[in-house]
């Protein structure tokens, strides 16, 4: 069982399989654990911003890097889920079960409105450039619709929607009578962002995992080996979708509101570019380039620069021309060559 | 296993806007043949094959495995039925490793028990015969051209069908590499598993077919046992009129 | 009288519907189907269509020259993009669409950071007729027109110029064209370069009837994706002709009842119906049609 477990989680579906990189992760997961008792409440909660967003990258490398279909929309559903659940737990407000109710009916409506999508292109069998169009369609018309939802005539219950100033006082995260708050809402998303991780990487290893790298790698012959590919795609982007939804659920936690910019054009870019920068093959690249991305973009933002969408295009452009299999990628498998260098035969320079 | 008839078309008809890809072909393998498809280029074999494993669907006609009507099923459906294909451009997953590409085919799709232990069997048998190792780390893009050949009939095989068509087998194979192919696919048919082959290689007919079907036009243009249907004048007219 | 009004301004409603589709669609789908690269920077490019409309407009140029300038300054743009970035990408699907995102966004907010956040608007030329309780813009007549007569431009470039013989030949194999002598990369350019002065020529056509602001492009996104998923790329212009004609017949009824964000609704929702029954788009089911008919008569 436990064995079963360590082949799951160490197989080489993600980089990194090594004892000294296991040594490394858990130092790295321990220096998270310890960060907020040496900053302040409001610096641990920008981390946690940069935390929060890493299910919507890991999303998207699952459905674009292991899978080979791309979504331009995913942040559709980051939307759906932000604003069901501020719909829900808005008009649950007082009840300790509200925010509960509310994560259960943002994921609930992110998985019908991803499942419904999804049956279309995948039962279709339709070429593979169309869903990421159809993707990018089904967010721009969303934040088209949420950005006419201004005024009192627009609201669920009591709650507002807000047009594009958005929907504000959206309750935070609690259980029982705790409430997830800064430090503590720190230590929640490092969990979640930590079972997203492990968990995916368990996935990818197991067989399911195995038949949709196969996918991605050449569908007929997947299909030929008796493989149900429209089924394995159709649920490796509803997940992908509820991933994207836990990254949205967090942020309306995190910062009590959301805007329809969360659904358009240039939020819906961000989640390509830590896929693409990072490496979209690797779950680890996906999450350190998602990390540092943020922590680049809220810096740049933070200063009023206006460029920040220029800088972060050119950024996507220049990846795809130098460094199409992502940059974090490239640095590990330098460093795996040089940790390699002195053993003969080994799988590293197998995979070269 | 024993009779029965694995694979009957019948009346199937299939054009691509003004070329005749299949022209009313019925056809019949019984259990436990080991049949060659030959024909001039364009005559329509590959079609054929596509035809029968549902990656194209004929515009007319009517196609049987195992006796059950799949004309309009799914192909991956008809692969659970126990049938198994290799593409005429090796499509082994180039880029996994020859471990991976022997662990993706899924043995528990379909089949009954005693069916399971004989295809076990056989898929013990090419991986002996072809020499590859269920355990190989090596990147499968990284084998020879033959060895990847060989890999790709061997994942077939490791999905337990007990038919299977095999698109060319031993094209761009030296004479040694084409009648090892032989000898494994002859052992394999020996353990009871149907085989197709389509094949150029006269050579390689000779060696292997109980009965040649010979395409041509899209159409069947004879059937019967390898000397008969080299030696006719006609099928060589056909060869030899393509050749020139 | 008031039923022949009502029926001429339903009629006048599609056409617009149709051409307004076919205008933001047309340098997308020639893209597509020549090169097999979705351009997704094509907002953009009708948005520097736009632009250089208006910024020459208002310099003095009358709208009709101003609307050539468009054409073959986003024309030269695009070949500057091929040479350089896009041409990397063939055969890379995804790749190809990622990359022109990219551009999309530096184009977007880099005319935002150069030119501000409005531009002064170009008023619409002409007047307007009325036949009954309706009246009719005599510009979108012009446009429904050029629309019409862009189609048989098309046609006849890509049926009787060498440029479209080669275009042809690249299309069906490259590999084979190339060895034939056809120069592939030239005509590759000259494609793009095509694609993205139609574009650019629609969003010059266009500026009159929309705000002219940086973020512009992102209003013809949708339709204009929409209508090449639905055509799909077998045929080019039956495609692009086809499906903006079906999609007016959705979008024409629901938008007059229900309002242009209902209409806009609708037009996904019948793409996503449309390519469940036909995968490869109209374009292809209208080829296999013909493809059948000739069999039939042969």
């Amino acid at each position: 069982m436990t064995n079963k477990f360590f082949q799951l989680i160490g197989g080489d579906a993600d980089i990194g399989s090594s004892k000294l990189f296991w040594i490394g992760f858990v130092i790295v997961v321990v220096l998270f654990c310890l960060y907020p008792t040496q900053v302040s409440e409001f610096r641990a909660s920008n981390v946690a911003y940069y935390l929060l967003n890493i299910p919507l990258g890991l999303g998207i490398a699952l459905l674009w890097g292991y899978c080979g279909v791309l979504s331009f929309g995913h942040v559709a559903y980051f939307g759906i889920a932000g604003y069901t659940y501020g719909i829900i737990a808005g008009n649950m407000a007082g009840n300790a079960y509200g925010p509960m109710v509310g994560v259960l009916g943002g994921l609930v409506a992110s998985i019908i409105v991803a499942g419904v999508f999804a049956y279309f292109v995948f039962y279709a069998r339709v070429r593979e450039w169309i869903i990421p169009i159809l993707t990018l369609v089904l967010t721009l018309i969303l934040e088209t619709f949420l950005g006419q939802t201004a005024g009192y005539q627009w609201r669920v219950g009591s709650v507002l929607l807000g047009g594009y100033n958005g929907m504000t006082g959206i309750p935070a995260f609690q259980i029982g009578s705790f409430v997830f708050m800064g430090y503590s809402f720190y230590y929640f998303c490092l969990i979640i962002v930590l079972a997203c991780y492990v968990g995916l990487r368990m996935l990818l290893n197991s067989n399911f995992g195995q038949v949709v790298i196969a996918i991605r790698e050449d569908p007929l012959r997947t299909e030929m080996l008796g493989y149900d590919i429209r089924a394995r795609q159709w649920l490796v982007f509803v997940l992908s979708a509820v991933l994207a939804s836990v990254s949205g659920l967090l942020y309306v936690q995190w910062g009590q509101y959301i805007t329809p910019s969360q659904v358009g054009l240039y939020a819906a870019a961000l989640p390509i570019i830590w896929a693409a920068v990072g490496g979209r093959t690797s779950l680890l690249a996906v999450v350190i380039a998602t990390i540092v991305l943020n922590w680049v973009t809220y810096t740049l933002s933070s200063q009023g620069n206006q460029a920040a969408m220029v800088i972060i295009g050119t950024a996507l452009v220049v990846t795809m021309l130098f460094f199409p299999r992502g940059i974090v990628i490239m640095v590990a498998e330098w460093l795996g060559q040089i940790s390699n260098r002195n053993k003969p035969v080994d799988k590293v320079s197998a995979h070269e | 296993m024993s009779n029965g008839i694995a694979l009957e078309t019948r009346g199937v008809n299939k054009r691509f806007g003004g070329v005749v890809a299949a022209n009313d072909v019925n056809l019949r393998v019984e259990s436990g043949e080991l049949r060659c498809i030959i024909g001039p280029n364009g005559a329509g074999k590959s079609t054929l094959f596509a035809l029968l494993c549902g990656i194209q669907r004929a515009d007319s006609g009517q196609i049987f495995i195992h006796e059950h009507d799949v004309t309009r099923m799914q192909q991956f459906k008809r692969v659970r039925l126990g049938v198994g294909l290799t593409f005429q451009t090796n499509r082994a997953y180039q880029e996994l490793s020859v471990k991976q590409n022997l662990a993706i085919p899924n043995p528990g799709l379909s089949h009954t028990s005693e069916r399971h232990e004989l295809a076990k069997e056989r898929l013990e048998i090419a991986l002996n015969g072809f020499d590859l190792d269920p355990q190989d780390e090596t990147i499968a893009g990284e084998l020879p051209h033959h060895k990847l050949q060989w890999l790709e009939i061997s994942m077939v095989l490791a999905g337990y069908p007990d038919l299977v068509l095999i698109d060319e087998p031993t094209a761009g194979m030296s004479r040694d590499e084409t009648d090892r192919t032989a000898d494994i696919l002859k052992e394999l048919n020996a353990n009871g598993l149907t085989i197709i082959v389509v094949e150029h290689d006269i050579h390689f007919v000779k060696s292997v077919a109980q009965k040649v079907t010979v395409l041509h036009q899209g159409k069947i243009f004879m059937e019967g046992n390898v000397a008969d249907v080299t030696a006719d004048e006609e099928v060589k007219k056909i060869y030899l009129g393509h050749a020139h | 009288m008031e039923v022949d009004a009502l029926a001429l301004s339903l009629a006048y409603q599609l056409g617009t519907n149709a051409a307004f589709l076919f205008l933001a669609a047309v340098g997308l789908i020639i893209i597509l189907g020549m090169m097999n690269i979705i351009n997704l920077a094509h907002g953009e490019l009708m948005m520097i269509g736009a632009y250089i409309a208006t910024i020459t407009h208002h310099a003095g140029l009358p709208f009709p020259l101003a609307v050539v300038a468009s054409f073959f300054g986003v024309a030269f743009f695009g070949a500057i993009l091929e040479l350089t970035i896009v041409r990397r990408f063939y055969g890379r699907e995804l790749g190809a669409l990622v990359v022109t995102w990219g551009i999309s966004l530096i184009l977007g907010q880099g005319t935002f950071l150069v030119f501000g956040p409005f531009m002064p608007a170009i008023k619409i030329p002409g007047g307007s007729s009325s036949y009954g309780s309706f009246s009719y813009s005599h510009y979108w007549l012009v446009l429904i027109a050029i629309s019409i007569a862009l189609i048989f431009v098309l046609y006849w470039i890509y049926r009787h110029t060498s440029y479209g013989l080669q275009a042809r030949a690249t299309m069906q194999n490259a590999k084979m064209a190339n060895a034939l002598g056809v120069p592939t990369a030239r005509v590759y350019t000259l494609t793009f370069s095509l694609g993205a002065g139609l574009a650019g020529l629609s969003g010059a056509l266009l500026a009159p009837t929309s705000t002219i602001a940086p973020f512009m492009g992102q209003q013809f996104v949708a339709p204009a994706f929409i209508t090449v998923v639905v055509g799909g790329a077998t045929n080019v212009i039956s495609g692009a002709v086809g499906s903006s004609l079906i999609l007016s017949a959705v979008k024409t009824p629901i938008g007059m009842a229900l309002g242009a964000f209902s209409g806009t609704v609708a037009l996904l929702v019948a793409a996503l119906i449309i390519i469940r029954i036909m995968p490869n788009g109209i374009s292809f089911t209208i080829q296999k049609y013909l493809d059948r008919r000739r069999n039939k008569k042969a």
